[in-house]
C-alpha cells in the first residue's frame, strides 16, 4: 500500500515540481539566472551526496516513520489539486504530529527534508491561492476559512524552519535528491550539508586529510571552472556584447547572494574572478576584486579555522592586482567611508577626476596576516607543511610593504603606519642570522612566482590587463634593525596609542635581540609602557611580556644579573610561564577553565617559531636567582626569612634540601640546585661545571663570552658567600690567599671586599703593608641581634597604633594629625634611619648591589595586582627592580616620554 | 686630547655668537689646526651680520687683502637692512633716549602702551621694529646696544612668545658682554619661563629649552663667583637631569665636577653616582670615570690613573679651563681645586677601609705627593678632626681607628623615641574621648 503511494507520490511531485519550474522560468530573466546557479549548485550537491551513499544504511524501523510520513505529504499533493483546504488543514496536522515521531524515533536534531519540502510546496500554493482573488471568491465558506486558519498556522509553523525553507527554495532538487539518502543521514548533524567547507575545517588531528583533500578540491575545482566557464561563458558568449551594464548586474547578483545558505563559497569566489577578467573599466575590475578577496575571506567560516592556504596565496595575488590598478590609474580612490554612487565605477580609465571606490586597503591586510597568523597556529610547527607556509612570509611582507607605499603615496600615513605595524611584528622577532636567511629566501622565491605568475594568465585574457606594476619581490634592507627603524619611526610619527605601543614592544624586544640591553630599557622606561599595560588588550600584554622575557634573556647576556633577575621573576612568580608567554596552554591545579577560556587561550597562541625557549628563560633566571639570592642567604644566617630576593628560588630550594637522595641533576632545576649547594660552600668550579654542563647554551649565539661572564660573576659571588659565612672564623685573610681561592686577580678581590665593606656587610678593614683583611669583632650575639628585632617590632608596633588611631578617630583627629604631623614625620624618620642602621650592622643591606634590594621591596606590591582577564599578572614587575638603575624613569615627567619616543627615531 | 672635546655636541646647542669664545678657546689651546678653526668662524660668521669681522678672518686665513665678491655684497646689503631698521624704530629709539620721556612710563603696560599710541604715535609696528632692530644689532656684534633695546621691548611687548625670544636674545648679549650678574638674573627669570610648560606646545620643545638654557648657563655659573654650588642646583633638579640623560649626557662632565669640587653635597652626590653608573654607556670621559673608580668600583690605581686624565682635560674645557692671569704666570684655578678635591675624595674612601696604611709608598703615591707633604697633609687633617687616625712614624704608617658604635647606644637610640610616641598617643586618644564627653 505505502510503496504504491511512495511510487505514485514520486512521479507526481515530479510532475509538480517541473511544472512549478516552468511557471517560475516565465517569471523572467532575473529568475531564469537563479537557476542557471542553481542547476550548479545541484551539481555540487550531487557530487557530496555521492560520497554519502557510499556509507548508506537502512534501518526499517525508521522507514515506516518515513513512510508514514510520505504518504501524508502525498494526500496533501492531492488537496492540493482539488483545491480543498479542509483536508489540507487536517494533513498539515498531522504531519505535524508525525513529525515528532519522526524525530524521536531519529534522535536527531535535524528537521527531515522531506518535510521542509511540504511546507515549502504548501506555502508556495498558499501564496498562490492568496493572490488568486478570483478563485478565493469561488472557495466555499468552510473552505475558505480553512484558508484564512491555514495562512496563520503556516506563518507560525514555518518561522521555526525558516533557514532550511530558504535553502529548499534555492536549491529545491538537491534536497529532491537527499529524500532518497534521508536514512543515511538522519544522524549527522546540520552540518554535513556544507560538506564542502567542512573539509576546510582546521582541527590540527586532520591537518594531513586535510592537505590531501584540498589537492582534490583543487582538481575538482579546475575542471569545474571550466564546465562553469561554459556556464557563464554562454552569458557572455560575444566579447563584443558585453558591455558595463551587464557585468555590473551579474555582479551585483553574484554579491547579493554572498552569506545565504547554500551558495557555494568557491562558487561565488570563482564567478566573481571571472567578471574581473570580463570587467570593463579599471574601477569596476577593481570594485569587483574587492568582492573576490571579501568572498575568499568568507571561504573559511568560523573563528577557529584558518582560511585555506591556496585559497590565502591567490587572495595576495588579488591584492597585488588591486594594487597595480590602483598605481595604473591614479585617479581611482579607495575609501571605506563615503559610500560612492551606483555608477561610479561606469566611469572609463581616463576619467577626469577621481572615482571612488569602497574599499579598506588596511583592513585587507591585517585580515590576511591574521589568516597567516592563524594557520601557522594551527599547522603542527614539526610538519613540513609549517616550514612550508613560512615561506609564504615573504608573500605577505611584500603585500603589506606595497600597500604601505601606496598609502604612503596617497598620504593616508594612519592607515599606513597600522600596515607598518604589520610589518614590524613580521620581523622584530627575528635575529640578523634569520633576518638574513629570509633575505636569500625571498630571491629564490623570487624565482618560483615567475611561473606561478605563467600559470595564472592561462584562461581567457581578460578586458583590463594590468601589468604587474607593484614589485613582486620585497625589498629588504641590509640590517634588520634599519628596516625596524624606518618602520617604527613611521609608526611613532602617525600611529595610534595601540599601534605606538605594540611597536614600542616590537621596538624593545628586537633591541634586546640584539643585545642593546640600555636602548631596549630605556625605551621601556620611557614609555610608560608598564603602567599602563594593564590597562592595554590581552594580546599586547602577551607581547609586553614577550619583550620582558627577551629582556632579561638580554640583560644577563651582557651580564646584568639583577636587572635579568628583576625583569623575569615576575614572569616566574606564578608558575604560568607558558601562559604568560601565550606559548602553550598550562594546567592549572586550583581551577578549571571553561572551554569558552580555554578556545581564547588558543587562539592567541603564539606560532611556534616565534617561541621564546622556555628552558633557556628558565635556566636564565635560576642562575641569576642563584647569584643574588645565594649571598643574601649567606648574609642573614640569624634572620634568613626576612630578606627574600627570589621566593621562587627559596621554595625551590627548599623542596630539594627536603630531599633524602639527591641523585645527579636531570632537568633545569636539578642543575641549578646542584650548582646553588657548591656555590653554598663556596666551591665555584664544581658549580660553574654543573651549570656549564646544561644543554640549554647552545642556544646563544655568543656563548663563548656568555658562559665566560657567567664563570666570573660565580667567582664574585662565591667569593662573597664565602666572607659572609666564614669571616667569623677567621680573624685575618690575606688577600693572596683569596685570590688563590677563586682564581680572581688582585685588584678584583680588593674591589670586591673594599665594595662589602664600603657597604658595610663585611666588617672589616684592609691593612694595607700586609695586604691582609683584618676583620673586627663586632659581630652581634644572638642576643643582641634579637634585641635589635624586637626594637624593630616595637617601632612596627607602635606605628600601627598611631595609625590604628587615626584611623578611629578619623575626621576628628585630622587637625590633631596636622598638629603633630611634624614630629610624628620625624619620629618615622628616625626609625627608618634605625632600621636601615640595623641592618646595615648586621650586614644585610645590599645597597651596593646596584641598590636594587629597597626599590625591589617597593615594587614588589605592583606586581600582585591582576588584570581584568586574570591571565597576565606582574607585568608592572619591572618597575620594582629597575627603578634604581633607571631612577629616571619613574621620575620621567611626560616631556621624556615624547621624547623617548622620538629617541626611538633617531 | 681632542677626543675629550665636547665642542661639537655643546655647539648646536648654543647661539651662533655664543660659540665664538669657544672657538677662540680652542685656538688658543691649538687643540685644532688654525686653519680649521678659522675656516669654522668664516662659516659661523656667514650666517651673522658681522660681516667685517669675517673678512678680517678671511683675510688672515688666506693671507690675502682680497676680500671674497659675495662678502662686500653682504655687506651692503647688512648695512642697507640697518639703516631700513633704524629708520623704522627711529621713533621709538628716540623716544626711549630722552629721559624725561621715559619717566611717563608707568608699570601698567596698557597704560603705557595707550600713552605711546596717543602723544608719541607709536603703535605695535614701531614696536615690533624695535625687536627687529635689536635683533639686527645683535647679529652685528654689538651686544649691549642689543641688550638695551631688548630690555626695553620686553616692558612694552604683548606677544609672549616675542617676550620669550627677547629674554633669551637679551641672556646672550649680556653673557657676550660679561656682565655675570645680570646674566644671572635674566637667567632666572627664563628659567621661570622654561619651566612653565603653559609656554611650549609640546614636552619635547619644553625639554629642548631646558637643554639650551643648561648650555648657555655653563658660560655664567664658571665665571659667576657663586656657580659651582648653583650648576649644581639647577642641573641635579629632576626635570633637568632627566633632560640631560635623555639628550645631553655631555654635560654630566660638568656636573661631576662641580660635585667633585664642591664637597657639601654628599646626599645628592650619592644619587649623582648613581646617575653615572647609569649612563655609562651612553657618556663617559675621565672625569665621569674617576667618580666610577672611587664610588663604584673601589679601584684606586684606577683613579689614580683618571685624575692624571682629568687634569688634562680640564686644561681643555673652555668652560672649566678659565685662567686667570696673575702677574706673569696663567694659573687655571679649578684644575688646583679638583686636582685637591679628588684627592680629598680618594683618600676618603680608602680610609674607610683601612685600617693600616703605608705612608711613605702607598699613600703618597696615591696623593700624588712626596712623604714630606703627605704626612703634613695628613697631620692637617687630624687636626682638624677629619680624620680619627695617628700616625706611626717608627714604621712609617696611619693607623686608623675602627668607629663602631656600641651596640647598647644604638638600641637606646631605636627605643627612645617609642615612649614619646607612645605617650603622644595616649593624649591624643584622651583628647578625643574628652571632646566626645563634651558633646
Amino acid at each position: 500500500m505505502s510503496s504504491r503511494f511512495w511510487t505514485q507520490g514520486g512521479s507526481d511531485s515530479e510532475e509538480e515540481e517541473s511544472d512549478y519550474e516552468d511557471e517560475v522560468e516565465t517569471g523572467g530573466a532575473e529568475a531564469a539566472n537563479e537557476t542557471a546557479g542553481s542547476r550548479y549548485l545541484k551539481g555540487m550537491a550531487s557530487d557530496s551526496d555521492d560520497s554519502d551513499g557510499q556509507k548508506r544504511v537502512v534501518r526499517s524501523a525508521k522507514d515506516k516513520r518515513f513512510e508514514e510520513m510520505i504518504a501524508t505529504v502525498d494526500q496533501m499533493k492531492n488537496a492540493m489539486k482539488i483545491n480543498d483546504w479542509v483536508s489540507l488543514q487536517e494533513s498539515f496536522d498531522k504531519i505535524n504530529k508525525q513529525l515528532e515521531k519522526v524525530m524521536r524515533v531519529t534522535e536527531s536534531v535535524k528537521v527531515p527534508s522531506l518535510y521542509i519540502k511540504a511546507l515549502v510546496m504548501l506555502e508556495d500554493f498558499l501564496n498562490q491561492a492568496l493572490s488568486n482573488k478570483e478563485a478565493k471568491k469561488k472557495m466555499s465558506s468552510s473552505n475558505a476559512k480553512a484558508l484564512n486558519s491555514m495562512k496563520q498556522k503556516l506563518k507560525k509553523n514555518n518561522k521555526q524552519y525558516e533557514d532550511l525553507i530558504n535553502k529548499c527554495r534555492e536549491n529545491p532538487e538537491s534536497e529532491e535528491e537527499k529524500d532518497e539518502d534521508e536514512e543515511t543521514e538522519e544522524d549527522e548533524d546540520e552540518e554535513s550539508e556544507f560538506e564542502e567547507d567542512i573539509v576546510e575545517g582546521s582541527d590540527a588531528d586532520e591537518e594531513e586529510e586535510e592537505e590531501e583533500a584540498d589537492d582534490v578540491n583543487d582538481k575538482g575545482w579546475e575542471k569545474k571552472l571550466s564546465k562553469k566557464d561554459k556556464l557563464i561563458d554562454k552569458q557572455f558568449k560575444n566579447p563584443g556584447e558585453i558591455t558595463w551594464e551587464t557585468v555590473n548586474k551579474k555582479f551585483k547578483e553574484v554579491v547579493a547572494a554572498r552569506g545565504r545558505k547554500g551558495t557555494g563559497r568557491f562558487e561565488q569566489v570563482e564567478q566573481l574572478t571571472f567578471l574581473t577578467k570580463v570587467a570593463k573599466t579599471p574601477a569596476q575590475k577593481l570594485e569587483i576584486l574587492f568582492s573576490v578577496i571579501s568572498a575568499q575571506f568568507d571561504v573559511n567560516p568560523g573563528l577557529s579555522g584558518h582560511m585555506p592556504i591556496n585559497v590565502w596565496k591567490k587572495c595576495v595575488q588579488n591584492m597585488l592586482i588591486v594594487l597595480d590598478i590602483l598605481t595604473q590609474y591614479h585617479n581611482i580612490a579607495v575609501n571605506d567611508i563615503i559610500e560612492p554612487d551606483e555608477n561610479e565605477t561606469q566611469k572609463p580609465a581616463d576619467y577626469n577626476g577621481t572615482i571612488r571606490v569602497w574599499g579598506n586597503l588596511v583592513a585587507f591586510v591585517e585580515k590576511i596576516d591574521t589568516e597567516f597568523f592563524k594557520s601557522l597556529q594551527s599547522i603542527d610547527p614539526h610538519t613540513r607543511e609549517y616550514v612550508e607556509r613560512l615561506r609564504d612570509e615573504p608573500m605577505l611582507s611584500v603585500l603589506a610593504q606595497d600597500v604601505q607605499d601606496y598609502l604612503e603615496r596617497v598620504g593616508e600615513f594612519k592607515a599606513a603606519a597600522k600596515v607598518a605595524l604589520r610589518r614590524v611584528e613580521l620581523i622584530y622577532y627575528k635575529p640578523q642570522e634569520v633576518y638574513d636567511a629570509m633575505r636569500k629566501l625571498v630571491d629564490q622565491v623570487g624565482d618560483g612566482d615567475e611561473k606561478a605568475g605563467e600559470e595564472e594568465s592561462r584562461g581567457p585574457s581578460a578586458f583590463i590587463v594590468v601589468p604587474e606594476v607593484v614589485p613582486r619581490k620585497p625589498t629588504f634592507p641590509e640590517n634588520s634593525r634599519t628596516m625596524m627603524d624606518i618602520l617604527v619611526s613611521l609608526i611613532y610619527k602617525y600611529g595610534d596609542e595601540r599601534t605606538k605601543a605594540r611597536a614600542m614592544l616590537c621596538d624593545i624586544y628586537h633591541h634586546a635581540l640584539l643585545d642593546e640591553f640600555s636602548t631596549a630599557r630605556d625605551l621601556l622606561l620611557m614609555s610608560h609602557l608598564q603602567d599602563n599595560v594593564q590597562q592595554m588588550d590581552v594580546l599586547s600584554q602577551i607581547l609586553f611580556n614577550r619583550a620582558m622575557a627577551q629582556l632579561g634573556l638580554c640583560a644577563f647576556r651582557v651580564g646584568l644579573v639583577a636587572e635579568a633577575h628583576s625583569c623575569l621573576s615576575e614572569l616566574y612568580s606564578g608558575g604560568r610561564v607558558k601562559e604568560l608567554l601565550a606559548q602553550g596552554v598550562s594546567q592549572s591545579r586550583y581551577h578549571e577553565k571553561t572551554p569558552e577560556q580555554e578556545r581564547l587561550e588558543r587562539r592567541r597562541q603564539m606560532p611556534y617559531h616565534m617561541h621564546i625557549n622556555l628552558e633557556l628563560l628558565e635556566a636564565v633566571h635560576l642562575i641569576c636567582a642563584m647569584l643574588l639570592e645565594v649571598p643574601n642567604m649567606a648574609a642573614n644566617i640569624h634572620d634568613a626569612k626576612r630578606k627574600v630576593i627570589s621566593k621562587t628560588f627559596r621554595r625551590l630550594l627548599e623542596v630539594s634540601e627536603r630531599q633524602t637522595f639527591t641523585g645527579p641533576p636531570e632537568n633545569v632545576r636539578d642543575h641549578v640546585m646542584a650548582a646553588t649547594r657548591a656555590l653554598t660552600k663556596g666551591d665555584f668550579q664544581k658549580a660553574f661545571d654543573v651549570i656549564n654542563s646544561l644543554d640549554v647554551w647552545k642556544l646563544l649565539r655568543n656563548r663563548e663570552s656568555v658562559l665566560e661572564m657567567l664563570k666570573a660573576q660565580i667567582k664574585e659571588e662565591a667569593l662573597r658567600t664565602y666572607l659572609f659565612t666564614y669571616s667569623l672564623s677567621y680573624d685575618s685573610i690575606s688577600l693572596d690567599q683569596l685570590t688563590k681561592m677563586f682564581d680572581l686577580s688582585e685588584a678584583q678581590t680588593h674591589s670586591i671586599v673594599s665594595k662589602m665593606m664600603i657597604n658595610e656587610e663585611l666588617h672589616a678593614s684592609w691593612d694595607q703593608p700586609t695586604q691582609c683583611i683584618v676583620f673586627h669583632e663586632i659581630e652581634h650575639s644572638r642576643l643582641q641581634t634579637l634585641a635589635f628585632q624586637l626594637v624593630e617590632k616595637l617601632s612596627i608596633l607602635a606605628e600601627s597604633n598611631e595609625r590604628a588611631i587615626e584611623a578611629r578617630i578619623g575626621g576628628g583627629g585630622l587637625d590633631l594629625r596636622r598638629r603633630d604631623n611634624q614630629d610624628y614625620a620625624a619620629a618615622a624618620g628616625k626609625w627608618q634611619d634605625n632600621s636601615t642602621y640595623t641592618l646595615g650592622r648586621q650586614g644585610t643591606t645590599r645597597s651596593g648591589y646596584a641598590g636594587s634590594g629597597r626599590t625591589l621591596a617597593l615594587g614588589q606590591p605592583g606586581g600582585y595586582t591582576r588584570d581584568r582577564s586574570g591571565q597576565l599578572r606582574g607585568a608592572s614587575g619591572y618597575s620594582g627592580g629597575q627603578r634604581n638603575s633607571a631612577a629616571r624613569g619613574s621620575q620621567m615627567d611626560s616631556s621624556a616620554r615624547m621624547v623617548s619616543l622620538n629617541k626611538g627615531v633617531r | 686630547m681632542a677626543s675629550y672635546d665636547l665642542t661639537q655636541r655643546i655647539a648646536p646647542n648654543l647661539d651662533r655668537h655664543l660659540v665664538f669664545p669657544i672657538l677662540e678657546f680652542l685656538q688658543e689651546r691649538q687643540l685644532y689646526s688654525d686653519e680649521q678653526i678659522l675656516k669654522s668662524k668664516i662659516e659661523l660668521l656667514n650666517k651673522t651680520n658681522m660681516v667685517d669681522y669675517a673678512m678680517d678672518i678671511h683675510k688672515s686665513l688666506y693671507h690675502t687683502d682680497d676680500v671674497p665678491q659675495d662678502m662686500v655684497e653682504r655687506r651692503a646689503e647688512v648695512v642697507a637692512r640697518l639703516k631700513a631698521l633704524e629708520e623704522a624704530a627711529a621713533p621709538l629709539v628716540s623716544f626711549l633716549q630722552n629721559p624725561s620721556a621715559v619717566q611717563e612710563l608707568r608699570p601698567d603696560k596698557h597704560y603705557n602702551l595707550q600713552m605711546l599710541n596717543d602723544r608719541y604715535q607709536i603703535g605695535p609696528n614701531q614696536i615690533e621694529a624695535l625687536y627687529q632692530y635689536a635683533k639686527f644689532q645683535f647679529e652685528c656684534g654689538n651686544y649691549s646696544a642689543a641688550a638695551d633695546y631688548l630690555y626695553q621691548y620686553r616692558a612694552l611687548c604683548t606677544n609672549s612668545e616675542r617676550r620669550l625670544s627677547a629674554l633669551w636674545g637679551k641672556l646672550a648679549a649680556e653673557i657676550l658682554m660679561q656682565n655675570w650678574d645680570i646674566a644671572h638674573e635674566e637667567l632666572n627669570q627664563l628659567k621661570e619661563k622654561v619651566d612653565d610648560s603653559k609656554n611650549f606646545l609640546s614636552p619635547l620643545s619644553q625639554m629642548q629649552s631646558r637643554i639650551w638654557l643648561m648650555h648657555w648657563n655653563l658660560f655664567i655659573f664658571f665665571n659667576h663667583d657663586n656657580g659651582r654650588m648653583q650648576i649644581i642646583d639647577l642641573f641635579n633638579q629632576d626635570k633637568y637631569l632627566n633632560a640631560i640623560q635623555t639628550n645631553a649626557p655631555h654635560l654630566l662632565r660638568y656636573l661631576a665636577t662641580a660635585f667633585i669640587v664642591n664637597k657639601r653635597r654628599r646626599p645628592q652626590f650619592k644619587d649623582f653616582i648613581k646617575v653615572i653608573q647609569q649612563e655609562q654607556y651612553s657618556y663617559k670621559d675621565p672625569i665621569t670615570e674617576f667618580l666610577a673608580c672611587v664610588y663604584v668600583n673601589y679601584d684606586f690605581d684606577g683613579a689614580q690613573k683618571k685624575m692624571r686624565e682629568c687634569e688634562e682635560v680640564i686644561l681643555n674645557d673652555p668652560f672649566l679651563g678659565k685662567r686667570l692671569e696673575e702677574g706673569n704666570f696663567s694659573t687655571v684655578p679649578l684644575r688646583d681645586e679638583f686636582l685637591e678635591n679628588a684627592r680629598l675624595c680618594i683618600f676618603e674612601t680608602y680610609c674607610r677601609i683601612h685600617q693600616r696604611i703605608d705612608m711613605g709608598r702607598v699613600l703618597a703615591e696615591k696623593l700624588n705627593l712626596n712623604y714630606e707633604e703627605a704626612e703634613r697633609w695628613i697631620v692637617n687633617l687630624i687636626r682638624s678632626s677629619k680624620l680619627d687616625a695617628k700616625i706611626d712614624t717608627k714604621t712609617g704608617t696611619v693607623i686608623i681607628e675602627p668607629s663602631h658604635p656600641n651596640v647598647y647606644e644604638q638600641l637606646i637610640d631605636h627605643t627612645k623615641a617609642l615612649s614619646g610616641r607612645t605617650y603622644k598617643l595616649v593624649s591624643q586618644l584622651m583628647e578625643h574621648v574628652q571632646t566626645q564627653a563634651a558633646r
